[in-house]
């Protein structure tokens, strides 16, 4: 099955080496969609379905913790798996973001075999649910 | 930043995050063994608030950036995207650096903001003011020189 994955940063450059790393790890893709920040992916989603969504913790406009919170409020989106991308190692930081409901955390730098795993493993326990 | 271990982290972060993001190779150096470049440069700085407050610069030769850029994102150093994303390439080199460097000092229980990168154009004798700062640290990544400060507000 190919997915529609979304990306969400306000940097052109770490959503355009999150589309190589996916392309590279072999994921399959149907459509890719980016935006910039939380609100703008909120406008996408009104007129596309996504299956799987990449976001960025500090964006402009609305961050990704604001975009998770959202998410949460708005019915099937919801149900929507979240993985955030970021350079924060907090663990304090990444457990209120699990508690929030993302489905998992990739530290920057990564690697294509990271995101593969990721992948495999929040898409499988979507299946599963 | 002055202590020893602190400045080996920052050293070992560095040069992996560079290894890992753009496939280029730093060791830390003197001031004095740096190669040669210039006469144009960027800086680009971030600053951070939460558990503690500081900052982290990183300065690189102007050319640098597109090399950066192209390795960053796997298309050819003379491309329009290497080109057009080098700045972007730059700032985003010093987040994932930052964002590194915090939990290896500050630990994995702290809560930092960072702040979005600022990029500004940097003289030959910006450089060297920078590079003469005692707690400038100095890199040769793949024959480019590079500085770095990071310091937390006491």
């Amino acid at each position: 099955m190919a997915y529609n994955v979304l990306v969400v940063d306000d940097s052109v450059t770490v959503r355009a080496v999150i589309a190589k790393t996916l392309e590279i790890a072999g994921v399959p893709i149907n459509e890719l969609y980016q935006a910039s920040n939380g609100q703008e992916a909120l406008d996408l989603m009104a007129e596309n379905w996504v299956d799987l969504i990449f976001a960025d913790i500090n964006m402009p406009v609305m961050n990704g913790i604001e975009f998770v919170e959202r998410m949460s409020t708005e019915g099937l989106l919801g149900t929507i798996p979240v993985v955030i991308v970021s350079t924060e190692g907090s663990a304090t930081r990444i457990e209120q973001l699990l508690r929030k409901g993302v489905s998992a955390y990739i530290r920057k730098p990564f690697t294509p075999e990271m995101l593969r795993e990721v992948v495999d493993r929040v898409m499988e326990s979507g299946n599963e649910g | 930043m002055k202590d020893e271990e602190s400045r080996e982290k920052i050293d070992e972060i560095f040069c992996d995050v560079i290894e890992k993001m753009a496939f280029m190779f730093g060791e830390p150096v003197t001031g004095d063994e740096l190669p040669p470049s210039g006469p144009h440069f960027y800086s680009t700085e971030m600053s951070f608030h939460g558990a503690r407050e500081g900052s982290l610069i990183i300065a690189v030769p102007a050319a640098m950036c597109a090399e950066i850029a192209a390795n960053v994102l796997g298309v050819d150093i003379d491309s329009e995207l290497a080109e057009s994303r080098s700045c972007d390439a730059l700032k985003e080199l010093l987040n994932v650096t930052c964002g590194n460097i915090l939990t290896a000092l500050a630990g994995e229980e702290p809560v930092f903001d960072l702040h979005p990168p600022t990029l500004s154009e940097m003289d030959e004798d910006g450089w060297n003011k920078f590079l003469a700062d005692g707690d400038t640290l100095a890199y040769n990544v793949d024959e480019n020189p590079v500085l770095l400060k990071f310091s937390f507000k006491s």
